[in-house]
């Protein structure tokens, strides 16, 4: 599959700021091609871009990955002639703030109307994914042990057996993972409780990761027995393939990221990018997410996923995490480095003392 | 009515007038609506703004000795409620340094410390923004001065706002404005009702049946329907008076041609020449008289259609009974009759048709002459009052019993004097005294004889310029 997918992308470039300040392809081409960058594993979105590309055969996709903050700071970094035609990226506060600096333009049609709220804004930056923020751990460390389902009794776990946990538990580097810092950011706003979660993890001595695929390597192998807030689409991809390893939706609240797509205001190929943003939320596009990709589409099978967990007679509450302004917030230079000044001296702060 | 004005419908025109005046009362509405909208848009928005801003504000503390900004989430999830609009925001230290935030917010020109806050819209990152700059003083040790937060937000949710407003405001009076115009189409409709029906039974009536249209209850129409009623009643009594004068017309025609004609028999059988001067005499005098009521017939009808359609024009009264007078001195120089004329003011100008004056006069002349004795005393005398100007002509005749006068205005009555008239002469003077608006009176001649006095009405009379 991986070497269809190679033929029909022109380029398939990993993150790499260098490469990513190439020149364009002369101008002969531009008309039937289009640029996207985006901070999503090729693996996991293949999938819909092939099965887009079979629809539309004289569209030249060109692809390129970079990871959540690396993408914004090349938008930004860009000049407006290069621009790329289509932005998706998991990290919505940074979208949302690339959006309200005047970075997109409006998607048409109707699929866009009939969006959930929260997925959508001033119909610029647009959700396609609804992927749950979860607990991944280590099957054969838990064999003996009940898994933490609520954020309040992985807490108190934490705290009471302490050694079992110590070393043990990973989750996303608040400092470099632009989806990390979301989700902690995101927990702070939604939960009472974040403050004295963060206090255990920072007992445990927290492992802070970088990329999803390196925590839930750690986890499947052992050095890890317990993943703290990572992304579900990714981890439920994992587990599928990966018996070693177990994923926990958080019963109390679960916050969901909806992976975040905008059209360029600077597009060179914009009925292209309208048509593939179309593409993403159509029943078609969702159907491909929810069935061939990693991903998972904006009304997911739930009951699958409950099912998989053996709970009766619960249910979860799913937070989306709106696209606004509000998201912004955290971005505020100030904000962040209180943040993050905080969250070091919360979970680093014993494993720098010693 | 002139006949070259355009026909027109009344009904069109005042539905379409009205809906002229309505249009511009709508289009004035309009205006304040629109104003009404983007007021009360802006009110609510700023409202939100400010509490924002408050919000921001109270994160604003010093830490380290240095101003910081700890950006609260709850002022976003407030601008959140717009929920489209993009916020950008802005906190200056004491020395107007940025502490956090975006750099190049747009700033009013001059900062005035003392409002604490101020609202204007502005243009950032190639959006419209309503902005608000809000001080503070802070007065800590380590810190004090006047600390800024500037906060903005784009305008589509009050345009979103202003256009609801505007849209429920328009539909509303388009409501009643289309209400308007549907009550003023029904009333123009009733109202003009009766109108039609006139028409009808106008259209099915004949002009000259006795039976007039019948009378309406409604109070605004009846006058309508008695002037008509009475215009026919007016019309029919002329129509009898013509009737009649035609019938005695004929009569008297009749009566003197066959008068004349039986002479002619006479004369043609008789078989004494001699006799013949007498018979030519008698046939002379029939024709004279068939003459003269022929004369008076095309007079009457002359005066009585002149009255109708000649305009008046400004005469001078004196010049023309004093042409009169001349006429009738040299037509009667053979008889013993003295004339004279007497006018002892200025009399003013009159607005009237000399033709038929003169005719009249003249009449009145020649029946003093035709009635009088062979010795007689004939006087034109011009009088003016204050109502008006008198022309009498004054005689030493016999005169008409006060009892007969009246009759003798009437057509055809001819008074037992044994002397033949046609019967017309004074009937004719009263038409023309009538058609100017005055009157005719017969009266007592100081001479011992008939006065016959014209009264000319003020009205038509015109001040000299000499």
């Amino acid at each position: 599959m991986s070497q269809r997918i190679a033929l029909f992308f022109i380029f398939l470039v990993m993150a790499s700021k260098v490469i990513a300040e190439t020149t364009v392809l002369p101008t002969i081409w531009e008309a039937d091609r289009l640029t996207i960058y985006s901070a999503t594993d090729l693996n996991a979105i293949a999938p819909l871009l092939d099965t887009f590309s079979a629809q539309n055969p004289d569209i030249k996709l060109e692809y390129r990955e970079f990871n959540t903050q690396e993408l914004d700071r090349a938008i930004r970094a860009k000049p407006l002639a290069d621009q790329p035609d289509v932005v998706i990226s998991s990290a919505v506060d940074l979208q949302v703030r690339l959006v309200n600096d005047g970075y997109a333009q409006p998607v048409f049609g109707e699929a866009v109307e009939a969006l959930p709220s929260w997925a959508n804004w001033r119909n610029e930056v647009i959700g396609f994914t609804y992927e749950p923020i979860v607990f991944v751990y280590n099957k054969q460390a838990f064999e003996e042990k009940t898994v933490p389902l609520t954020h309040e009794s992985l807490a108190s776990a934490m705290r009471i057996d302490d050694d079992f946990f110590i070393h043990k538990v990973g989750s996303y580097d608040a400092r470099r993972s632009g989806i990390g810092y979301l989700v902690a950011t995101q927990d702070e706003v939604t939960s009472s409780i974040s403050g004295r979660l963060q206090e255990s993890l920072g007992r445990a001595r927290t492992q802070v990761y970088g990329q999803t695929s390196m925590l839930l390597d750690d986890i499947a192998s052992g050095t890890l027995i317990f993943g703290y807030n990572l992304l579900g689409s990714y981890s439920f991809a994992r587990e599928k393939r990966d018996s070693r390893i177990g994923v926990v939706i958080p019963q109390d609240y679960a916050l969901v990221v909806s992976r975040a797509v905008f059209i360029s205001k600077q597009a060179k190929h914009v009925s292209n990018a309208q048509r593939f943003v179309n593409f993403l939320i159509s029943k078609e596009g969702q159907e491909v997410i929810a069935k061939k990709s990693e991903l998972m589409a904006l009304t997911p099978d739930i009951d699958a996923l409950l099912s998989r967990q053996n709970i009766q007679d619960q249910t979860i509450n799913f937070h989306p995490i709106p696209l606004g302004p509000a998201l912004m917030v955290y971005l505020d230079d100030s904000k962040r480095r209180r943040f993050i000044k905080a969250w070091e001296s919360a979970l680093l702060s014993i494993n720098e003392d010693q | 009515m002139l006949m070259t004005e355009k026909s027109y419908s009344i009904r069109s025109r005042m539905l379409g007038r009205s809906a002229l005046l309505l249009l511009s009362i709508f289009f004035i509405l309009s205006l304040g609506v629109w104003h009404y909208a983007r007021q009360s848009a802006n009110y609510s928005y700023d409202r939100l703004l400010n509490s924002a801003s408050l919000s921001i504000m109270e994160g604003l503390h010093v830490y380290d000795k240095q101003v910081d900004l700890d950006l609260p989430y709850a002022a976003f999830e407030m601008m959140q409620l717009a929920d489209e609009d993009k916020v950008f925001y802005q906190a200056l230290g004491t020395k107007g340094e940025l502490i956090t935030g975006y750099p190049d917010m747009p700033l009013p020109s001059k900062f005035n410390e003392e409002s604490a806050i101020a609202f204007y819209n502005a243009r950032y990152l190639s959006e419209e923004v309503r902005v608000v700059i809000r001080h503070k003083r802070l007065s800590e040790p380590a810190v004090s001065g006047w600390v800024t937060v500037v906060l903005a937000q784009t305008l589509r949710a009050r345009h979103k706002m202003m256009n609801d407003i505007l849209y429920r405001s328009f539909a509303v009076l388009f409501g009643i404005m289309a209400c308007v115009m549907i009550v003023l189409w029904v009333a123009i409709n009733r109202a003009l009702e009766p109108l039609s029906s006139i028409s009808k039974s106008l259209a099915s009536h004949s002009l000259l049946s006795a039976e007039p249209i019948q009378t309406t209850p409604i109070q605004e129409v009846s006058p309508l329907v008695s002037a008509i009623n009475d215009y026919q009643a007016q019309l029919l009594s002329n129509l009898a008076v013509m009737k009649r004068f035609i019938a005695d017309a004929s009569h008297q025609i009749r009566t003197a041609q066959s008068a004349t004609q039986a002479q002619l028999d006479i004369a043609s059988q008789s078989q004494n020449l001699a006799d013949l001067p007498e018979h030519l005499n008698k046939i002379r005098k029939e024709h004279e008289r068939l003459t003269r009521l022929t004369n008076q017939l095309l007079t009457h009808a002359m005066v009585v259609h002149r009255s109708d359609t000649v305009a008046n024009e400004q005469m001078d009264i004196e010049a023309v009974m004093k042409q009169l007078l001349t006429e009738c001195v040299r037509d009667n120089a053979h008889r013993q009759i003295d004339f004279s004329y007497q006018c002892e003011q200025t009399l003013p100008l009159f607005m009237g048709d000399s033709i038929s004056l003169c005719e009249a006069v003249r009449n009145l002349l020649d029946n003093a002459v035709y009635y009088g004795p062979e010795q007689n005393l004939i006087e034109i005398r011009l009088q003016a009052d204050l109502s008006g100007i008198d022309i009498m002509i004054d005689d030493a005749g016999p005169g008409i019993p006060i009892g007969l006068r009246e009759k003798a205005l009437e057509r055809f009555q001819r008074l037992d004097n044994g002397l033949s008239g046609s019967g017309l002469g004074l009937s004719i003077v009263a038409s023309v005294a009538q058609a100017h608006g005055g009157d005719f009176f017969l009266e007592d001649s100081p001479f011992g004889g008939l006065r016959a006095r014209v009264h000319l009405p003020k009205e038509g009379t015109v001040c000299r310029s000499e």
